[in-house]
């Protein structure tokens, strides 16, 4: 078991350190000025994006009993969506200048996770009202995902041509270039919210049990699902506003590392943060190198990645 | 003196059909009650309002000295653990994760969850698989691991939703002993059964174990083991003909067919 943590740390923190020196050959003062302006705050965003999308997906997968419970089926990516789109969307209709990543991020992000919140808290309620079954509240996730996909449509429908550019690259999900300054910018938000899921091991451990024994054993359960429904939409609303809707890597992450090391939220929330990292680093860095010249945004490839393991799930679990 | 568990008056109701229907029961702490009655009875019910699970229409619940609904969660599982009817377990944990994610209210080190954990796990005598996932467990180990992570919970009132359900003979035994020991150790105990007869293997004085019957969500009886006319109470209660058998200084009450 320990030797198995080690691997995979290993390996995931080999990933993330090698990727910035993967790919085209770096030499001289602008090779330099690449990788440590360009590659390496750029590995280190995929790492912080991943880590947290994955912990959110392993804290969503416990809350909601359900290995299918993810931000991106409960709702939460496509609220943080429908919210970061208003903001690109209508933020230069508004007369809101220089639309850079960066001066948009604090606006972006804040319309992002309103778009998650107003997602999420009905979902919230119905989860805390502690009438409705589990499924019911994935299905509901379900439901509000594609309200808000739609209305996201109808948005970029009425955009004009340079706010739909912006709108398209960024609701594939990509990791922008970046500098350290959005990094100092992410960390604020992404930050607490992992100290806060973390803190709540001990809970989601006692929910393995079934949520009632968990209530019975001193779990307030109600608070303890609004909790981490509502960080865990911070955490993505942050990630979201920045890189779009990356799907699928707190669907797949936590995954792996349960059959890697068994369901122990003690082991799974700390290694879905830390495998979580790796993945999105390696998954950016086969971005940039599967089409020679161009990059894929990393969207593209964890949707690709993802889409079959969802497909694999749902075949396994029906099985079962 | 506070009691373990004290219910005054307790209606509740669901979909405008009461499952409890003026319910007054106490329980002293160290007290041994068995609660009987037929399926649909309210027997369940009754343990969820004791755990503040399930809203009163009227009257009150008092758990130790206070209302459950109004306790914080750790200071509602230090004065009761529940032993519920079903798993409920969704993942492969093993057994003692499972247990040591009971010592919830605890504020401990992970060390001394661990230790408490595989305490709890000998006294049922299931270290041997104490390391396999739960959900691969027979569903009378799954038992036992249950009644672990009730004992590791260590509160001083243990509710017990048939506990023998599902298991085989010795199983059964095994765990009426424990639950007598339990019982001798000081915890208050109630515990609702459908089998009268497995509560001679709790020991003790018969006339020390209590039993009340409920039925359409009210108390019928509230009487002992030693009762010389339990037979006709319960009989009465499950709406069959009983009698009752001595074999070997034990006392048997048998459902009979026909009038």
């Amino acid at each position: 078991m320990k030797a198995k943590i080690a691997i995979l740390c290993a390996v995931s923190l080999a990933v993330l350190a090698l990727s910035p020196f993967v790919g085209a050959p770096l030499e001289g003062e602008q090779g330099r000025f690449i990788l440590w302006q360009l590659r390496v705050p750029r590995a280190l965003m995929a790492a912080l994006v991943g880590g947290v999308l994955s912990l959110v997906g392993a804290c969503f997968q416990t809350i909601f009993a359900n290995p299918l419970a993810a931000p991106s089926t409960v709702g939460t990516t496509a609220g943080a969506t429908l919210g970061a789109l208003v903001a690109l969307v209508l933020g230069p209709a508004l007369g809101l200048s220089s639309y850079a990543a960066t001066a948009a991020l604090p606006l972006t992000a804040l319309a992002a996770f309103a778009g998650a919140m107003i997602v999420s808290l009905p979902i919230a309620a119905v989860a805390a009202s502690g009438r409705a079954r589990v499924n019911d509240v994935l299905l509901a996730g379900v439901a509000v995902s594609l309200a808000a996909g739609a209305l996201a449509t109808g948005l970029q429908y009425t955009a004009d041509q340079a706010a739909l550019q912006t709108a398209l690259l960024w609701s594939l999900g990509h990791l922008p270039q970046v500098g350290y300054r959005d990094l100092l910018m992410l960390l604020p938000f992404v930050v607490p919210v992992v100290i806060v899921l973390l803190l709540q091991t001990r809970a989601l451990n006692a929910l393995l049990g079934g949520e009632q024994r968990a209530f019975s054993q001193g779990v307030d359960v109600p608070r303890v699902r609004a909790l981490t429904l509502g960080i865990g939409a911070l955490g993505v609303a942050a990630c979201v506003a920045l890189c779009g809707p990356i799907a699928f890597v707190g669907l797949v992450v936590p995954h792996i590392v349960r059959l890697a090391l068994g369901p122990n939220r003690r082991v799974m929330l700390p290694m879905s943060l830390i495998v979580g990292a790796g993945f999105l680093a390696a998954c950016d860095l086969g971005g940039r190198l599967i089409l020679p010249g161009r990059e894929l945004p990393v969207g593209v490839i964890t949707a690709a990645l993802g889409a079959p393991t969802l497909v694999w799930l749902i075949i396994r679990g029906n099985r079962a | 003196m506070t009691t373990a568990l004290h219910i005054e008056g307790l209606t509740v109701s669901a979909r405008g059909r009461p499952l409890l229907d003026g319910v007054t029961l106490s329980l002293a702490p160290g007290e041994m009650l068995a609660l009987v009655g037929p399926n649909g009875a309210g027997k369940t019910t009754l343990i969820r309002a004791a755990l503040g699970m399930v809203k009163a229409a009227s009257g009150t619940v008092t758990l130790g000295d206070s209302d459950p609904r109004a306790l914080g969660g750790r200071d509602r599982a230090a004065r009761a653990a529940w032993l519920p009817q079903t798993g409920g377990v969704v993942e492969a944990i093993s057994a003692l994760e499972l247990v040591e994610s009971a010592r919830f209210r605890f504020h401990e080190t992970r060390d001394e969850s661990r230790a408490a954990a595989q305490a709890a796990l000998a006294r049922v005598k299931a270290e041997a698989f104490a390391q396999r996932p739960v959900t691969q467990l027979s569903g009378g180990e799954q038992q036992r691991v249950a009644l672990a992570a009730m004992i590791a919970q260590q509160a001083p009132l243990l509710l017990l939703d048939e506990p023998a359900n599902h298991l085989d003979p010795a199983q059964q035994i095994a765990t009426y002993k424990l639950i007598g020991e339990l019982w001798r150790e000081g915890c208050a105990v109630l515990c609702v059964t459908h089998d009268i007869n497995l509560l001679r293997f709790v020991g003790g004085d018969p006339a020390r174990v209590r039993i009340a019957g409920l039925a359409e969500g009210r108390l019928s009886f509230d009487s002992s083991l030693a009762d010389p006319f339990l037979a006709d109470r319960v009989a009465r209660l499950f709406g069959v003909r009983m009698t009752t058998h001595e074999v070997g200084g034990a006392r048997l009450i048998l459902a009979e067919d026909g009038p």
